[in-house]
């Protein structure tokens, strides 16, 4: 077991004193130029409770730019207006399609809008 | 007022968001190990002859012959989904109690402003644009009530998933609906000594005195009984109480008879459960161990036994309650059966900063453990026992949990998206 004597100042051998840059040539010029690094959630607008990921197999949809293996970006918080992409469901299936202006007119579920492509070029 | 908002057939409804071809067809889910039935939808639950809760062994042909498909669970998707739910009630109100994985309380009080036909309707539409998900919407005075104004949302088509209860006629009329049974927090028992005195429904109850329900039913009863008046005896709690137990008692893949492979799946399971403790900031004072046979063979010899280590001193390092578990393992470890499941269970669970140290031990060494953080960390961004305690051993596949049909974890793994176009 171990004894601690008591009566007596222990000397901790951290040093507690406050935090000082030990800098001392010129300060960076870009200190009142700071800003948060680029974050892509931020900047494709990441809906996070109605976002999802959806990878395609196949060249079906090549005619939109959408090739084998891209992962499509999907926010179904959107409303899917004219000429947007979506993934739909049409007899049971997924499908790609644009929206048409008549959308009444077509016999499709909408799952989700399209709102980026992420394609791998390596 | 208060909402309560539940998923309709959360596991099947979970899985379906991403498989349309079965939309509008029976899904069932299989507990862990693919044992019996935990969930069904609508679709399942109409063929009648499916019944609930049975083993899957016994029923497959049945399951087969009426199309009906089944998953095994995924509770990562389930888990994954139900944030996302909980993420969007939150944007309803500034005070959300989640009740279960697929149920929650949101306390409405200072939208008294608000029209709450539309404020229900837009909870159910935006859970179900945003998700997939089609939810129940009741809204009523306290909760008990908010319970029953769900159940009516459910269950009568015309109100399609969205009850208000918001006159004292309507709780009247909800009370004269709904059998005593029916009622949250009233369980078999008291069901049949309220049927007994003729008490069949929930108006029943609320006309009996107050003191016999004291009596009978105590201060429990009391509340239930003046919340279906109206009055709110529920507290509201936003932030859930640390659970008092943790435990994991799952069956192996296939039966062992050997010590190592048992001693494997022990450590296996306090790793998982200590990862939770850990969690929730709390220590454990006892680890309790149980082995089974399988209760359900005819052909193998019985045995079960069960153990309880008291920690000297309460803790969450996954590496001094393994090595405790394990003690207790050897202690009611007999050879010569085949063993079906192993169970760990902490109790006696304290705060973190509670825990007081003993003569022999510093408590600051326990707490101290910079190392457990690190496991955890690691573990969350790597996967679950990338770094774990040896005793896990490499033999995880012998003896785990089969999910032959689990679904692709399409929220939370890049590699399992969901896929189209094939």
């Amino acid at each position: 077991m171990e004894i601690e004597v008591s009566g007596q100042i222990k000397v901790s051998n951290d040093r507690h004193q406050a935090e000082v840059s030990k800098q001392t040539g010129f300060p960076s010029a870009a200190t009142h130029y700071m800003e948060a690094t680029v974050d892509l959630n931020e900047e494709l607008s990441i809906h996070k409770d109605a976002t999802f990921y959806v990878r395609v197999k196949g060249d079906a949809w090549k005619d939109f730019s959408i090739l084998n293996k891209d992962v499509l970006i999907i926010d179904r918080s959107l409303q899917a207006n004219f000429d947007d992409l979506a993934l739909v469901v049409q007899d049971g299936g997924f499908k790609i399609l644009r929206i048409p202006f008549d959308k009444e007119q077509e016999t499709f579920v909408l799952w989700g809008v399209i709102t980026y492509v992420i394609h791998a070029v390596r | 007022m208060i909402a309560m908002v539940d998923c309709n057939s959360f596991y099947a409804s979970c899985e379906q968001v991403f498989r349309p071809d079965l939309w509008g067809k029976p899904v069932v889910v299989l507990s862990n190990n693919d044992g019996c039935i935990i969930a069904a939808n609508k679709e399942a639950k109409q063929l009648a002859h499916i019944p609930m809760f049975e083993a899957v062994y016994k029923i497959k042909h049945i399951l087969i012959k009426n199309k009906v498909t089944f998953f095994s669970s995924n509770y990562t998707l389930y888990g994954e989904m139900s944030q996302r739910v909980m993420n969007i009630l939150e944007t309803f109100s500034p005070s959300v109690e989640v009740y279960s994985i697929d149920e929650a309380f949101l306390d409405a009080k200072g939208l008294s402003h608000i029209d709450m036909y539309a404020y229900g309707f837009e909870i159910k539409e935006r859970i179900y644009k945003y998700t997939g998900l089609p939810v129940g919407v009741g809204i009523a005075p306290t909760k008990v009530l908010a319970k029953l104004a769900n159940r009516m949302a459910k269950k009568i088509p015309k109100y399609n998933h969205v009850y208000i209860m918001d006159t004292d006629a309507k709780r009247i009329e909800a009370l004269q609906w709904a059998a005593i049974g029916d009622i949250w927090g009233i369980g078999k028992k008291h069901v049949q000594r309220l049927q007994a005195i003729g008490v069949f429904k929930a108006i029943d109850f609320v006309n009996l005195p107050l003191a016999w329900v004291r009596k009978e039913m105590t201060v429990v009863g009391e509340r239930l009984w003046k919340e279906l008046r109206g009055e709110s005896c529920l507290e509201f709690m936003a932030v859930p109480n640390p659970k008092k137990a943790i435990g994991t008692a799952k069956s192996f893949g296939k039966k062992l008879p050997d010590l190592g492979r048992i001693e494997e799946a022990c450590a296996y399971y306090i790793t998982e459960v200590a990862e939770v403790l850990r969690a929730q900031k709390s220590c454990a004072t006892y680890v309790h161990v149980a082995v089974y046979t399988n209760y359900h063979s005819t052909i193998d010899k019985q045995y079960r036994n069960r153990m309880t280590v008291t920690m000297p001193i309460p803790t969450n390092d996954t590496f001094a309650l393994i090595a405790q578990a394990r003690k207790a393992l050897h202690c009611i470890y007999k050879p010569g059966y085949r063993y079906k499941k192993v169970a760990v269970n902490l109790t006696g669970l304290i705060p973190e900063h509670y825990v007081q140290g003993n003569l022999f031990e510093k408590r600051s060494k326990i707490l101290d453990s910079n190392l457990m953080h690190t496991l955890d960390v690691l573990n969350r961004k790597f996967g679950k026992t990338t770094v774990s305690s040896a005793m896990i051993g490499t033999r995880v596949e012998e003896w785990e949990l089969i999910k032959r049909e689990r679904s692709p974890r399409y929220t939370t793994q890049w590699r399992e998206l969901l896929e189209v176009g094939l």
